[in-house]
């Protein structure tokens, strides 16, 4: 129960942890809240050559509003997040989402950024950030680029390998959402878990636990918003979420693939039953 | 870093933790381990202020902090520390309890009293942060923390009686 021996680093600035990234390579781990890490780490799981704690660089827990996004910087504790007005007022869904996330002591510590790029099918956020439509911004030895949460929660194990994510970016776009889980006690990590985001013209279906990665559900999406507000049974959701289903089952000694597969449309729909009353999908932005 | 009031400084290994380098460097007795993974709660003690697992952080990591277990309970809760030290054994006498203690202790919410410190430096940060907890804030609060004696209801008579 005590973590391997690692070199242990401490950067001071962006830069500097990203150079470390740079000079140790895949052996390297960010830690930041460390409540995923170093469980992990404690189990012998990951055995890191180098950790990088990003702990006191300045500037990174930040959570400010423009006119298009929210930015939440990698240090943004979840339970910070979850009381933060900025979320309340301006994220529909996340502040419900984080609820779930473990308890108040391990949110305090645990980042959304880290819950995030983890990936993994027992995080809540992935599907969080697939639904609301988020962008990651990515740090390069040699530049910034900023990258849509599908394009690195859809593959297997931790996002962004040789970057470091500095922020999350969520579009003030969505204008409700509904979250729902299953976890097999309160505060454990959730089975399977659905976020449904509206507005802007659009409806958006996302599920954790399902695959071993977040999963974007666009036939069942399609389906809510074509009959919305009417809201589907479970057996039509399975049906289209059939579609939806195209990478390979994730399933583990606890929760095989088959009850995750065949939980998820139930889970989907109490994720709708949460929408606020007055949700509506809204008219697609005009484009100039 | 400052443990329980008192500087303490020690050369260690990175991956030496918290946990460890509070009981055996710094000589806090109320920091339990049990589970070693971030779990069980036991090991919970105030990091700046801030509730944390000491099993999840590396000693490096808290360089400069200050760090309060449950023998900062007092200063936890908003108090001023007894005038006269407790005893350094067994039962303590009532003058050196804190409302949260005493609470415990009249509701009989610990037996073996192994997931006790923590619970107890864990529920004083909760309390001050949220004045009028609701029972399921409080349910939410206690999902951190397993205690395998009491079932957790005398646990929860505990802190609603606290509540102000």
């Amino acid at each position: 129960m005590k973590p391997a021996p690692f070199h242990y680093t401490r950067p001071a600035s962006v830069t500097d942890a990203v150079a470390l990234l740079a000079t140790h390579g895949a052996g390297a781990r960010i830690l930041a809240g460390g409540q995923t890490l170093m469980p992990l780490m404690a189990r012998r799981i990951e055995r890191p050559a180098c950790i990088i704690d990003i702990n006191r660089i300045a500037g990174l827990d930040g959570i400010e509003l423009s006119s298009s996004h929210i930015r939440m910087g990698a240090l943004v504790r979840q339970e910070q997040a979850r009381r933060s007005d900025i979320a309340r007022h301006h994220l529909p869904g996340l502040t419900e989402a984080l609820a779930w996330v473990a308890n108040p002591v391990v949110r305090q510590r645990g980042t959304v950024v880290g819950n995030l790029v983890t990936n993994s099918p027992g995080a809540e956020l992935p599907a969080v950030a697939l639904a609301l439509r988020a962008e990651f911004v990515l740090r390069y030895p040699h530049g910034e680029d900023t990258v849509p949460a599908a394009a690195l929660l859809t593959h297997a194990g931790p996002a962004a390998a040789g970057a470091l994510v500095t922020h999350v970016l969520w579009p003030r776009r969505v204008q409700a959402a509904g979250f729902f889980e299953v976890a097999r006690r309160d505060g454990h990590a959730p089975v399977v878990s659905a976020m449904v985001s509206m507005g802007d013209g659009d409806c958006r279906v996302a599920l954790s636990g399902v695959c071993a990665t977040g999963l974007s559900c666009a036939t069942t999406a399609h389906l809510i918003a074509r009959d919305f507000p009417r809201v589907p049974s479970a057996r039509e959701l399975a049906a289209a979420l059939k579609h939806d289903l195209t990478g390979p089952l994730y399933g583990d000694a606890d929760s095989p693939a088959r009850y995750r597969q065949e939980v998820a449309p139930e889970i989907i729909r109490r994720a709708l039953q949460r929408l606020p009353p007055d949700a509506s999908i809204g008219a697609a932005p005009s484009t100039p | 870093m400052t443990v329980d009031g008192t500087a303490v400084a020690a050369r260690v290994s990175p991956r030496y933790l918290l946990s460890d380098f509070l009981r055996e460097r710094a000589a806090v007795g109320g920091v339990h381990v049990a589970c070693g993974q971030g779990v069980c709660g036991a090991c919970t003690v105030a990091v700046d202020g801030i509730a944390t697992r000491s099993c999840l952080m590396l000693a490096v990591q808290a360089d400069g902090a200050t760090v309060q277990s449950v023998a900062s309970l007092h200063e936890l809760e908003g108090l001023s520390p007894p005038r006269s030290p407790p005893p350094s054994s067994g039962v303590p006498e009532a003058a050196h309890l804190t409302p949260l203690q005493r609470a415990f202790r009249e509701h009989h919410a610990l037996q073996c009293g192994y997931c006790t410190p923590g619970l107890l430096v864990s529920t004083a940060l909760f309390l001050a942060r949220n004045e009028t907890p609701s029972r399921d804030a409080i349910l939410d609060h206690l999902n951190g923390h397993i205690c395998r004696c009491t079932g957790y209801a005398n646990i929860i008579a505990a802190i609603e009686s606290v509540r102000p």
